[in-house]
């Protein structure tokens, strides 16, 4: 199962090992950090949180990101109303390049990551409003790559729930 | 509908552009989950927009309990987008504008030479493909009733499920 998630989040240097890393910039071209991703195999590191692998290409185009994260202290479950309400929200929803909630552990979600491609949020500055988790954290509004994210089709719909406690919308059982 | 389309039988697979303009084959969307499979004539049809109210409500099940729903016409995809955002609906529609899946499954309904759409079809499906049940809604009393599908889907998970007695 470890191959459909791996570890996502801000390090000063890449992990050995890492699947990808980018620089990020705010919309006003701010230095805002590096993300990297990493296997799920390696060890987390502090502030890092579970992210569906598959958005994940380091040969991946330019994105914007909508990453909205859960303040340090603040534990939300994963059923909670809000949270559902999110997910049924992007099911609803024309469907970005990518997202992924962030799993913090087999309870509680830590936030989510939605992108879309550079070029679309450059035409459309009002994109990032339109992210269902930046109404329950605080999102950060960001640039980041070539060399970290690609495109995903949507999920199919109109499951919510998570698959054994992986990253929603990655879906399947380990059995089936 | 083909003969040889019959509880055992699988259902052809195909790829179709789903209400976002993505490509996905039929075959990936169930990812191991139980999977109905919804022809129905177009926005139009008021038959359709009745019977889509009942999957609405049978939404708010399957939401929680790990089962696919899939809609599928001849209606473009930025033609199904527009009806499934106006439904309310948060699962997968394809399209299939040309027709060609239509005529693989022998399924254009012969009456309505405006539209040339399916014939009203329900398939409940394992996620291999394989068919459960069909049901023929071209007369209305013929589509899956809401209980029907939950019987099917409860089913077919009892099958899939190996800790389905715990």
């Amino acid at each position: 199962m470890g191959e459909r998630w791996c570890w996502f989040g801000f390090v000063d240097i890449p992990p050995e090992g890492a699947l990808a890393s980018a620089d990020t910039f705010t919309t006003d071209g701010e230095p805002a950090g590096l993300l990297a991703a990493w296997p799920a195999e390696q060890r987390k590191q502090s502030g890092a949180n579970r992210l569906d692998r598959r958005v994940i290409d380091p040969e991946g185009p330019p994105m914007a990101l909508s990453l909205a994260v859960a303040p340090r202290g603040v534990r939300v479950l994963f059923d909670d109303p809000a949270v559902v309400a999110a997910t049924r929200a992007v099911l609803a929803r024309r469907w970005p390049a990518f997202v992924s909630t962030l799993v913090r552990d087999a309870a509680h979600i830590a936030g989510a990551v939605t992108g879309i491609e550079a070029d679309v949020a450059q035409r459309w500055p009002a994109w990032f409003d339109t992210d269902p988790f930046a109404r329950l954290f605080r999102a950060r509004r960001l640039r980041v790559g070539p060399g970290l994210f690609r495109r995903v089709t949507a999920p199919v719909g109109p499951v919510h729930q998570r698959y054994a406690g992986l990253p929603w919308p990655v879906a399947g059982f380990p059995s089936a | 509908m083909r003969e040889d389309l019959q509880s055992g039988s699988t259902l052809p697979d195909v790829t179709l552009p789903d209400h976002n303009g993505s490509s996905r084959r039929l075959s990936d969307l169930a990812e191991g989950d139980p999977l109905v499979v919804h022809c129905y004539r177009g926005w139009f049809c008021p038959k359709d927009r009745t019977y889509f109210r009942n999957l609405l409500r049978l939404q708010e099940e399957a939401e929680v309990a790990y089962a696919r729903i899939v809609s599928l016409s001849v209606e473009p995809p930025e033609v199904s987008a527009a009806y499934r955002a106006g439904l309310d609906a948060r699962w997968t529609f394809l399209s299939d504008p040309d027709g060609a899946y239509r005529d693989t499954l022998d399924l254009r309904e012969g009456t309505d030479t405006v539209h040339d759409p399916y014939v009203p079809t329900v398939f409940t499906l394992f996620p291999d493909l394989t068919i459960h049940r069909i049901y023929n809604g071209y007369w209305y009393w013929g589509r899956a009733t809401n209980e029907e599908l939950r019987r099917d889907l409860r089913e077919i998970t009892h099958d899939l499920r190996p800790d389905w007695e715990v």
